[in-house]
């Protein structure tokens, strides 16, 4: 009893410690504070990594900033300067006169990607996790279900290539003639041979596919069997019992999958850089128009400017770009996660 | 033999037995009946999962506009027997029937039947409270949408009225777009109850409705389905004596798949016919 005294605290003297005395650092571990520690370090350490990240792009790109200014924004021009022209100093670095950076085309071009791979792939990832889930056998769902998280590990590169080789044309001969009969301006014109907009678009969406695919079937499975059988008794329909009762019950999950997906598509780069037709400089007119995303851009070019003091750092500003778009959206998503499940969701199940 | 006892696949199509043809000039199809409480008859009925029978021969008229508890050891096949009438089985693996349930004399398996309004027809209530994720009114009002009853500037009157009519409108009004996850276990009950009321059935089918509940939800419930009869005929699985007692006007007896005894409540607790029966409500079963 006596020695175990010191480790007893305060007005607790009476009751024995469970194990014997023992050292500061074996009792460290044995009253928690050991697991608590690794708690707040994992909680702090993605935190601090992306503080890290969005300061080391601030300062590179700093001077790319203040000289390229809201025109970065604004304009579409990529002018690289004249080799032999003169150069300017100012803002801490030299730079050719006629280098001038606008960054629309890319950042409409990796919006418009990305919009392009989630209309296509949402509907169809979450139609496939409804149908292996509450259609198919068991022994065939867990096959399917295989073959969904294997694709999702399909190297991008890999995919770029089935892009070139074969999707990129099938797209071009079969599925974009008859998209330009539909009367909307921006589905008409030259359909290309399969490099361009669409098909980066849809070489993402196969991409996000298995992702949000994966993702959705696992929350599905969750969804108890009560509150459907009380639709299906109810009188709806299976896609009403869908639509109503088991995807809003896992809504902010669906959400989640969706967002990771998109974060997936934004920051894609290879394989869009293998099919977008590298147009730097220009917004694309149409749909099969070649076009550049931000993460194209970068992977392609930042090898040629890596002695060029204005355009490293102007490439650091686009990953800055890119890195707040990603950010924005999925705070955007999270916020939506909070209206919808504000009312509809069952609480306290750690929504 | 009647016609009834005999019938050929109830699904192959055949014509329809003269009650049902009836039935039919009722309003079968999607509206709901003017003239209210439907019977239900179980003809013959074997039921399997599987290599299983689950329910063997079954013979049992359910008397219309009155309430009839479904008594039996646990295994006996009441939720399968109540979940035949709304055709919830269908789809499990390996389900087999022979013989014929007829809703109005007609067979639920007929192939004019329009399933969606036959679960319309033959509401159910489940064990345990499962509200949608979705606002309270919308839980109300939810198979009257998907169903196209009302037009929407109507919904909202609709499931004041259905949550006055179960009691809880007072306690919910003015939270009618909170969730419902938020309401205690019999307040979500009740809220299903109000949900399966909405759409106007003919049958309501009770699986055990009160068994995750406190005594005070349990005698709100029972006291709300004793206002359903006459207009509504209930079937209720219940595994409190007392409960079917206090509900119920006729009382059948399940063991292992038969229908061992079925009649008047009051006669088959105060003085059955079967040894079982007699065994199982004084408590001395098994
Ligand atoms: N989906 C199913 N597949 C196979 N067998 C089933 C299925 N559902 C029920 N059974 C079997 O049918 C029999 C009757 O079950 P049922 O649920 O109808 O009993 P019950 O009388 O409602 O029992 P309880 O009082 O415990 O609810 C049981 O032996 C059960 O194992
Ligand atoms: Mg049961």
């Amino acid at each position: 009893m006596a020695a175990s005294a010191p480790l007893a605290r305060g007005g607790e003297a009476a009751s024995p410690p469970p194990r014997g005395p023992g050292s500061a650092l074996q009792r460290w571990f044995r009253n928690g504070s050991f697991i608590r520690w690794i708690g707040l370090g994992g909680a702090l350490i993605p935190t601090l990594m992306l503080g890290f990240i969005l300061v080391v792009l601030v300062v590179k790109a700093w001077p790319a900033i203040l000289i390229n200014g809201w025109g970065f924004f604004t304009k579409s021009a990529w002018h690289t300067g004249a080799q032999y022209g003169t150069s300017v100093h100012s803002h801490g670095i030299t730079y050719l006169s006629g280098q001038s950076y606008g960054a629309v085309p890319q950042i409409v071009g990796t919006l418009e990607t990305s919009a392009i791979a989630l209309i296509i792939a949402v509907p169809v990832s979450i139609g496939a996790a409804l149908v292996v889930v509450e259609r198919l056998p068991k022994r065939l769902a867990s096959v399917i279900g295989m073959f969904l998280e294997l694709l999702a590990g399909i190297p991008s590169v890999v995919i770029g290539l089935w892009g070139v080789l074969t999707f990129g044309p099938f797209i071009a001969n079969y599925i974009a003639p008859a998209l330009s009969h539909i009367p909307i301006p921006f589905f008409q014109g030259d359909v290309g041979h399969g490099e361009g907009l669409l098909v980066s678009g849809l070489v993402l969406a196969v991409m996000v596919i298995p992702i949000i695919a994966s993702t959705a079937r696992d929350l599905i499975r969750q969804v108890p069997i009560l509150p459907r059988e009380g639709a299906v008794a109810l009188g709806m329909s299976d896609a009403e019992t869908a639509r109503k009762v088991t995807l809003p019950w896992v809504g902010s999950g669906l959400v989640g999958a969706v967002v990771l997906g998109l974060g997936r598509a934004l920051g894609e780069t290879i394989a869009v850089a293998m099919v977008c037709g590298v147009a730097l400089g220009q917004v694309a007119t149409n749909l099969y128009a070649a076009m550049i995303t931000i993460a194209a851009n970068i992977v392609q070019n930042l090898d040629t400017v890596i002695t060029d003091q204005l355009g490293v750092r102007t490439y650091a500003e686009l990953a800055l770009v890119l890195l707040v778009i990603t950010l924005v959206t999925n705070v955007v998503a999270r916020l939506m996660v909070r209206r919808v499940s504000g009312t509809a969701l069952p609480v306290g199940r750690g929504l | 033999m009647s016609i009834q006892a005999d019938p050929a696949d109830p699904r192959s199509g055949q014509v329809p037995p003269a009650t049902a043809l009836q039935a039919d000039a009722a309003g079968f199809g999607g509206t709901p009946s003017a003239n209210g409480a439907s019977s239900l008859s179980v003809v013959d009925l074997t039921l399997s999962f599987g290599p299983r029978a689950i329910l063997s021969n079954l013979q049992l008229k359910v008397a219309e506009g009155r309430v009839t508890a479904l008594l039996g050891p646990t295994g006996s096949g009441k939720t399968t027997l109540l979940r035949t009438f709304n055709r919830m089985n269908d789809k499990v693996t390996g389900y087999r029937h022979q013989g014929d349930v007829l809703l109005d004399g007609r067979s639920i398996w007929h192939s004019g039947i329009e399933l969606m309004s036959l679960r319309r027809k033959v509401g159910m209530l489940f064990q345990r409270p499962n509200p949608f994720p979705m606002s309270i009114m919308d839980n109300v009002v939810a198979g009257v949408k998907a169903a196209k009853m009302a037009p929407r500037n109507q919904l909202r009157d609709i499931a004041e009225r259905r949550l006055r009519d179960v009691g809880l409108f007072d306690a919910v009004s003015g939270r009618l777009k909170d969730s419902p996850f938020r309401l205690s276990g019999g307040q979500q009950q009740l809220l299903c109850l109000a949900r399966a009321l909405a759409v106007d059935p003919d049958v309501l089918l009770l699986d055990e409705p009160t068994s995750s509940l406190d005594p005070m939800a349990t005698e709100a419930i029972e006291e709300l389905v004793r206002t359903l009869v006459p207009k509504i005929t209930v079937v209720i699985v219940t595994h409190n004596l007392a409960q079917a007692r206090r509900v119920s006007d006729s009382t059948v007896f399940l063991n292992k798949g038969r229908l061992v005894e079925h009649g008047d409540t009051k006669q088959l607790f105060e003085n059955p016919a079967e040894e079982e029966t007699a065994r199982y409500v004084s408590g001395r079963f098994g």
